[in-house]
C-alpha cells in the first residue's frame, strides 16, 4: 500500500505570515524554504472558511464538505435555553449531522490516519485505519483512539511519546485567548514546540509502518501561537525599535515555524513523489486592535439585563464577571451574546406560553430594529461602523442545525471577537495588537497532476474535503456542498482523472435511542458546563 | 432483553478501569460499586463527562439523561459511587426504578 494523498492541515495558517517566511529576508535563510519550495512547485489559494471563522464549524466543514448549517458544529459550546436559563455544554463528533471523509473513504475500502483533528471524539465505528483525535485530554486519548490497541502499539513502538505532552490540556488551551505575562506568553510559545513534534512522529510512524492510502495531520499551535504572538509574526508590525523581548520572543516563533517547515518536509518526503499534497487552514489571521464589548452595548440599548450580583466581591461572583458565559436576567433580556467565538447574537423569542423573550409575531420587526441599531454603532472619531458586516441567519446557517445558530452574525471592522463581559466603554483600543481570526485562510497542493507555480481564485473550505476525496480517486458525494478544486490540476490529468459526482452521503442517524432528548439535553448541557467550571 | 443489574456492574466498573488504566492512580480496594468517582479515583469533571459519553456509546444510547444523577434538589452532587451510576443505568434500560 502505498499513501496517495497527504493532507497537513494547519489551524490558523495565513499567507500574511506563510509569505514573509518563506523567503530570504535581510540576508537571513528563509525560516521555511521548503514550504517555500512545494509553493513553488505547486498552486495556491486563499481559502475562505466558514462565516464565522472558527475551529469547529470551519475544521468540520473542511471534513465534510457541508456548511456549518449542514453538519451543525457551530461553536465550541453548544448552548440552549431553558425556560429562565441557558445551559451549555461542549460539542463533540456525535453532534456532527454530516458524515466525514473519513467514513467516506473508509466505507470504500481506502485506508485512513487521521491525526489530531477537532471533532473526532468520539471516533467513528466504521473507521478503516487509525484515528488519534484532536482537543482530547490526555487521559482520555487511549479509548478515543481507533483502532483500539494503537493506543498501546504507540508507547510501545515510539520512544518519546508521551500522551501528557502530545494531546489537548483544557487549562493550557484557555491560555490561547487569556491575557498573558510576558513570561506565561513565553512559556506559551515554548509548550507548543514538543507538542507539535509528538503528533510529527505519530505521522511518521504511521507513514513508514502504514502507509495509508489517505493520511491527515493537523498541527494546531500555529493558531495558538498567533493569538497571543500576533505582535511579533505579522511583517506589518515588525520595526527597528523593538524591545529584546520582542526580538527574542520573534525568535522563539520562528523556531517554531523552522521546526514546523522540517517536519512538513519529512513527512513529504516521505510521502514520495507519487503522492499528492494538501494543505490547508481552517481560517486565516491578522490583527485586532479595540474590545468590542457587545453585552454591554445591548444593556445600554436596553435588549439584554444583567443578572443582580447578590455577593459582589466574593470569589463567585468574580468568577461570573470572567466567565466565558452570559451571566443575564433571562426574564427581561430580549437579545444578548452567548459566546464571544460565536460573534452572535441571539434573539429570545417566547414561543411557548410563560416563556419571556419577544412574541413570535414581533420577530421581523425586532431583528430589523436590532440591525438598525447595530450598524448605527460608530467609531466617536472615525464615523466608521463598529461591525462591519450583519449576516441574517437564514443567510449563513441554513440546513438543519440552523435554529443552533444565532439570529444575526456579526463581523467587526478587525475581525475579532466580540467580548461578553459587563465593562466600559463599549469600544476600547487594546494596548497591543492582537492576534484574530481573518475568513481567509491557506489551500496549497503539489504533486503528480497538479498545476506548478500557480496562484488560482479563492476557493471555499468546503472544496478542500471534496478535493481529498478526488485525490483518492474517489466520486464526491452529490450532496457536497463543497467541489473539486479543478483548477488545481493540469488539463491532462484532469482528462485521465475526470471528477465524478456520487451518491449522496450516508446519513448520520443522531436520534437513535434517545430518551426525553429535548430535556435530557438540555439538562446535560448544564451539568457539563457546571463540572467544567464556568457555572456556579 | 435488558442487561441484569450484575451484568450492567461487569460492564461499569470494565469502562472504569479501562477508562483510567493509565492514569497512575493507586486504589486502596478493588473497583466496586462502592468506589466514589472523585474521592476514590481522582475524577476531575471533564472525567465524568467522558465516563458518561463512554456509558452512553457501549449502551448506544446518547441521551440517557445523566443530569438525572448528577443533580441533587437543583444543586450539583460532589461525588457519585459506581453503585450509583449502576442503579441509574438498570433504571434508564429497564425502567425499574433502583
Amino acid at each position: 500500500m502505498t499513501t496517495r494523498t497527504l493532507f497537513i492541515g494547519m489551524d490558523g495558517c495565513t499567507f500574511t505570515i506563510l509569505d514573509d517566511l518563506c523567503v530570504e529576508k535581510d540576508g537571513q535563510p528563509a525560516v521555511m524554504p521548503f514550504l517555500g519550495s512545494i509553493m513553488a512547485r505547486g498552486t495556491r489559494a486563499k481559502l475562505r472558511s466558514t462565516p464565522n471563522p472558527l475551529t469547529p464549524p470551519a475544521w468540520v466543514s473542511l471534513m465534510t464538505g457541508r456548511t456549518p448549517g449542514n453538519h451543525g458544529l457551530l461553536d465550541f459550546i453548544r448552548a440552549e435555553e431553558r425556560g429562565e436559563d441557558v445551559f451549555f455544554t461542549l460539542y463533540d463528533s456525535r453532534d456532527n449531522l454530516a458524515e466525514t471523509i473519513w467514513s467516506i473513504a473508509s466505507r470504500q475500502e481506502r485506508r485512513v490516519a487521521v491525526l489530531n483533528l477537532p471533532f473526532t471524539a468520539p471516533p467513528p465505528k466504521d473507521l478503516n485505519g487509525f484515528m488519534v483525535p484532536g482537543f482530547i485530554p490526555w487521559r482520555h486519548l487511549r479509548r478515543n483512539t481507533v483502532p483500539g490497541d494503537f493506543y498501546d502499539r504507540l508507547k510501545q513502538d515510539l520512544p518519546g511519546f508521551d500522551p501528557k505532552e502530545l494531546a489537548w490540556d483544557f487549562e493550557q488551551e484557555k491560555q490561547a485567548v487569556d491575557d498573558l505575562t510576558d513570561e506565561d506568553r513565553e512559556n506559551w510559545v515554548r509548550y507548543h514546540l514538543p507538542r507539535e513534534k509528538q503528533w510529527f512522529e505519530i505521522a511518521k510512524y504511521l507513514l513508514k509502518e502504514e502507509a495509508p492510502e489517505l493520511m491527515a495531520v493537523m498541527f494546531d499551535g500555529v493558531d495558538k501561537l498567533q493569538h497571543q504572538a500576533w505582535l511579533f509574526l505579522d511583517p506589518a508590525l515588525q520595526h527597528d525599535g523593538v524591545s529584546d523581548y520582542h526580538k527574542r520572543m520573534r525568535t522563539l516563533c520562528l523556531d517554531y515555524f523552522r521546526q514546523l517547515d522540517g517536519f512538513i518536509e519529512e513527512l513529504v518526503t516521505m510521502a514520495g513523489p507519487d503522492c499528492q499534497v494538501f494543505m490547508a487552514s481552517d481560517h486565516g489571521f491578522t490583527a485586532t486592535t479595540e474590545v468590542v464589548r457587545i453585552n454591554a452595548w445591548l444593556h445600554e440599548k436596553g435588549y439584554l439585563h444583567w443578572k443582580e450580583v447578590l455577593d459582589p466581591g466574593s470569589e463567585a461572583a468574580k468568577r461570573r464577571e470572567e466567565s466565558m458565559f452570559a451571566n443575564l436576567d433571562w426574564t427581561k433580556t430580549t437579545a444578548y451574546c452567548r459566546t464571544p467565538s460565536s460573534n452572535g447574537i441571539n434573539i429570545r423569542v417566547a414561543r411557548n406560553p410563560g416563556e419571556t423573550g419577544i412574541k413570535p409575531e414581533d420577530y421581523e420587526a425586532f431583528r430589523e430594529q436590532l440591525i438598525l441599531d447595530i450598524k448605527a454603532l460608530k467609531d466617536p472619531v472615525t464615523g466608521e461602523s463598529i461591525v462591519s458586516e450583519i449576516h441574517l441567519r437564514e443567510e449563513v446557517f441554513a440546513g438543519p442545525a440552523m435554529m443552533d445558530a444565532p439570529d444575526l452574525l456579526l463581523v467587526l471592522r478587525d475581525f475579532g471577537f466580540v467580548s461578553i463581559k459587563n465593562k466600559l466603554p463599549i469600544v476600547e483600543p487594546r494596548e497591543e495588537p492582537a492576534g484574530t481570526h481573518h475568513p481567509d485562510g491557506i489551500f496549497i497542493a503539489c504533486g503528480p497532476g497538479v498545476r506548478k507555480g500557480v496562484q488560482i481564485e479563492r476557493r471555499h473550505i468546503c472544496d478542500v474535503g471534496a478535493t481529498l476525496l478526488y485525490s483518492q480517486g474517489l466520486e464526491v458525494p452529490g450532496d457536497f456542498e463543497g467541489k473539486v478544486a479543478g483548477d488545481m490540476f493540469i488539463k491532462p490529468w484532469l482528462i485521465q482523472n475526470p471528477i465524478r459526482i456520487g451518491e449522496a452521503t450516508r446519513g448520520v442517524n443522531k436520534d437513535a435511542n434517545a430518551e426525553g432528548m429535548a430535556d435530557d439535553e438540555k439538562d446535560k448541557l448544564m451539568a457539563q458546563l457546571q463540572m467544567l467550571g464556568y457555572m456556579e | 432483553m435488558a442487561e441484569s443489574k450484575s451484568a450492567i456492574e461487569q460492564t461499569l466498573i470494565h469502562i472504569a478501569a479501562d477508562l483510567t488504566q493509565d492514569w497512575g492512580i493507586e486504589l486502596d480496594q478493588p473497583l466496586s460499586a462502592e468506589t466514589r468517582l472523585v474521592a476514590d479515583m481522582e475524577f476531575a469533571s471533564v472525567d465524568i463527562i467522558q465516563l458518561i459519553v463512554a456509558i452512553e456509546e457501549h449502551y448506544n444510547r446518547p441521551k440517557m439523561g445523566f443530569q438525572d444523577l448528577l443533580m441533587n434538589d437543583g444543586s450539583y452532587v460532589d461525588d457519585l459511587s459506581i453503585g450509583q451510576l449502576i442503579d441509574f443505568v438498570h433504571e434508564k434500560l429497564t425502567g425499574v426504578p433502583a
